[in-house]
């Protein structure tokens, strides 16, 4: 049994991805960031917009076509680590510059990470199960894992699963402080050939709606497996094992999204699990489309579905090419610093 | 300052202070009720126009429910102002 | 079990200063801030720097969100005499939740946020994944590690998403708690909402005048019936269901539907009828807002409500610590089969009359509800059984 059937995806993200996507465009970062391409946000009320920040308009914007597709979803359940930190910093400016003074509480009402999925339990008056995981790097991961359980319960139930986070002033400073970004030039062409430390910062919104029912579906989440470790024997021991458990007997992956971001200390964690298993296995990168931020795994699972449904895939993310031409089982592997990790088997339908 | 005047910069304020990214000043009527119908402020809201009401004109109101009588309309704002303002 | 609180750094300290209708609120020593005497807080008497040295605990960027987790957690795995190979075996959970993180540093959050060249010590610290990482890290742990925010229900959100893990085999045991501590940025972000009471907080009294905030940390170990093995058992937890008000940022719906579906859910969940609870631990922040909402929605379920109390009059509102704190009060409730007073109720809801149980009484109990209703209508319920 897998974890769950997709059914429907969104994304907003520095690509051409919303409403429809077109990967044949890559949209170039603008002062080292990909930030996102904001849609016209019709279907949010103005007198609720005006307050959100852009982690909540950008989640907002993605997961309200779906909540409308399906009214009667079961529950939210999304992943962010930095939504509503943008807020967080104005309040605490606020704090500073009032010397704890009178303060407006928008600020803080809106900083906290559960925003996203209060504000459209909110607008799709929507009483279902609601909660929002801010475990970093694995914060997607952990909610995947969370609609799979809700789903094994009531496969019957839908649920609207995502991630989102945005580039704010905090924690880019913070990231950059931290030496997580490049300090050289680079362009998309060559993030993955400068062989530096750092990465680029980037920010996306990424939903999907999820249920046990294979009918009609997109795509198929058989497996997932994280780690906490910066050990990469360990990785590779540990891909190991959950490929021996999760592929289908007979079957092999047709297809590796890896999670390389251009920051040459992390290449090793990529290259154990390139060589060892996945040798003449296609190889594509997505992170030169989104950039790095803690939940862009959400992204390599909504790439999959784009692959699985176009059956083709643009050069400009293509690593390693093979001789295969159709997709069915797809790897993921994405690690966030380093220090966290996982692998999502995804499978197609037919 | 004269009220019209008053009037005008207040709705800006309020605007901005608020965020109220497609209103204009033009489309806030001076007795057009700010809470529930009108313009369909909230509790959030009301706090902030009393933090507002402190930072611009140097008013200090210390409970909301007494900041809900005065936050009537746009008239009844300017009203107190005139009144209280020590800015 | 292992808590720390304004009412005791252990689980024995928690529930004789419950049993005494100790309050640890009062004004703040050691924490500053301009609202230090106007804004009674449950603030735990024990210095960041004293923690540390307690715990011996002193890496670089260490917070003291993190040491008081730390503190709760260590209690925990000595009571559950939980061996090194136990804690890091893959089958093991950690599920914490938080609301401020490493954020109790808003100085240093803010000089860092503005920084070009170089930041302090805690650049990695900040965000609130990083206890449940702190935890991970020190006790090199290999299972399922996740945090949780959703506000005041977080920790009963994690306690609720660990037991779900092991239901469906993804874990044999899960540590599972919150914590918070004090922090100018929620003093501040409170008192701006106007919901902070300048006194000693009096949850369900007709002339409340808000919450009071406190800091604290707590830690269950949950672990599947076949692993269990000898151990002495506290409490079996039953129920338990989240639900969504779906009405406002910051407050209640007037029905307090999510209220009601929460405590309905966790009911339909154990099997149980409304009147099998004998003991109810309530949200009960001292609000406007909450209490009266709290207290149709119970009426409303229960049509006569058992006996309830609010623990917030004892320590404040620990925030993401709230759902983990008042669940050990419960399993506490029911294994010493005892209920505690609620502080400071003098006059009942006038709508409700709905009055807290007022002094230490033994009782016999099957069943205790605990309640955790956060900012976004994030509204959980969780139900402990006698085991």
């Amino acid at each position: 049994m897998p974890l769950f059937y997709i059914h429907h995806t969104n994304c907003i993200s520095p690509q051409q991805t919303f409403p429809d996507a077109d990967l044949s465009v890559l949209h170039q970062p603008v002062n080292y960031k990909l930030q996102v391409i904001e849609p016209k946000y019709d279907g949010i009320p103005p007198g609720i917009l005006r307050r959100m920040s852009k982690a909540v308009r950008i989640g907002a914007g993605a997961a309200l076509p779906l909540l409308n597709k399906l009214p009667a979803t079961d529950g939210i359940i999304i992943g962010t680590a930095n939504a509503g930190m943008e807020d967080c910093f104005h309040f605490l400016k606020q704090i500073v510059d009032y010397e704890e003074g009178q303060l407006t509480p928008g600020n803080f009402v809106q900083s906290t990470p559960n925003a996203i999925a209060a504000q459209l339990s909110m607008i799709s008056h929507n009483n279902g199960y609601n909660i929002t995981h801010v475990h970093l790097g694995l914060a997607f991961e952990n909610a995947a894992i969370d609609a799979g359980m809700m789903i094994k319960e009531q496969p019957e139930h839908n649920y609207l699963l995502g991630a989102v986070d945005d580039i704010a002033t905090y924690n880019y400073t913070l990231n950059s402080l931290a030496g997580w970004f490049k300090k050289e030039a680079f362009t998309t062409d060559n993030l993955y050939e400068l062989n530096t430390p750092g990465s680029l910062a980037g920010e996306a919104a990424t939903m999907f709606l999820v249920n046990g029912n294979p009918f009609n579906a997109i795509a198929q989440l058989r497996a997932l497996h994280t780690i906490h470790s910066t050990d990469e024997i360990i990785i590779g021991e540990q891909l190991k094992t959950f490929l021996e458990k999760h592929l289908p007997e007979g079957e092999k992956i047709d297809l590796l999204i890896s999670g390389e971001n251009g920051d040459s200390r992390l290449l090793k964690y990529y290259t154990t699990c390139e060589n060892g298993l996945l040798e003449n296995v296609m190889i594509v990168r997505f992170k030169h489309l989104c950039g790095e931020y803690p939940t862009a795994a959400a992204m390599a699972l909504w790439l999959s579905c784009y692959i699985l449904q176009e059956n083709q895939i643009p050069q400009h993310l293509i690593k390693q090419q093979s001789a295969d031409k159709a997709f069915k089982n797809i790897l993921i592997y994405n690690n966030y610093k380093g220090a966290q990790h996982s692998f999502m088997l995804v499978s197609g339908m037919g | 300052m004269e009220t019209t005047e008053l009037k005008q910069q207040l709705k800006k304020q309020i605007i901005e202070f608020l965020n109220l990214i497609s209103v204009n000043p033009g489309d806030i009527k001076d007795d057009e009720p700010l809470f529930g119908e009108g313009l369909g402020l909230d509790s959030i809201d009301s706090i902030e126009l009393i933090v507002l009401l402190g930072r611009e004109y140097g008013i200090t109101i210390q409970d909301p429910k007494e900041g809900r009588k005065i936050l009537v309309d746009i008239n009844t704002m300017v009203a107190y102002i005139q009144q209280h303002r020590t800015k | 079990m292992g808590v720390i609180s304004a009412i005791g750094n252990t689980v024995a300290e928690n529930r004789l200063a419950l049993s005494e209708a100790r309050c640890g609120i009062s004004a703040l020593t050691l924490f500053a801030t301009k609202y230090a005497d106007s804004r009674p807080c449950g603030e735990i008497k024990l210095s960041t720097d004293d923690l540390s040295l307690q715990l011996n605990a002193n890496e670089p960027g260490i917070t003291r969100t993190s040491l008081l987790a730390l503190h709760a957690f260590e209690e925990a795995i000595r009571d559950g005499q939980l061996s090194p190979a136990q804690l890091t075996d893959a089958d093991t959970a950690l599920i914490g939740g938080t609301t401020v993180g490493g954020m109790c540093l808003t100085d240093e959050l803010y000089q860092d946020a503005q920084q070009i060249e170089s930041g302090s010590e805690y650049i990695n610290s900040y965000d609130c994944s990083s206890v449940t990482m702190y935890l991970q890290q020190r006790y090199k742990m290999n299972g399922i590690i996740n945090t949780i925010n959703t506000a005041c229900s977080s920790a009963a959100n994690a306690i609720m998403y660990g037991a779900r893990l092991i239901k469906a085999g993804l874990a044999k045991r899960a540590i599972v708690g919150g914590v918070d501590s004090l922090a100018k940025f929620t003093i501040n972000g409170f008192n701006a909402l106007h919901i902070l009471s300048p006194e000693i907080c009096t949850p369900f009294d007709e002339g409340r005048k808000g919450l009071n905030l406190g800091e604290g940390a707590a830690f269950i170990i949950l672990e599947k019936e076949e692993v269990v093995g000898n151990k002495k058992l506290y409490a079996e937890i039953t129920g338990y269901y989240n639900s969504n008000d779906a009405y406002h940022p910051s407050s209640l719906s007037d029905a307090g539907d999510g209220p009601f579906l929460a405590m309905n859910g966790a009911l339909q969940t154990a099997r149980l009828s409304p009147g099998s609870i004998g003991f109810i631990n309530a949200h009960g922040t001292g609000t406007e807002n909450n209490d009266l909402v709290e207290s149709r929605a119970m009426l409303k379920l229960f049509n006569q409500p058992p006996p309830f109390a609010s623990t917030k009059s004892n320590v404040g509102h620990t925030l993401g610590a709230a759902g983990a704190i008042e669940a050990v009060y419960s399993i506490l409730n029911l294994h010493h089969q005892e209920i505690y007073p609620g502080l400071n109720c003098k006059t009942p809801i006038s709508e409700t009359n709905l009055k807290p149980v007022d002094r230490y009484k033994k009782i016999s109990l099957q069943h205790v509800m605990s309640n955790s209703f956060g900012f976004g209508g994030n509204c959980t319920s969780l139900i402990f059984s006698k085991c």
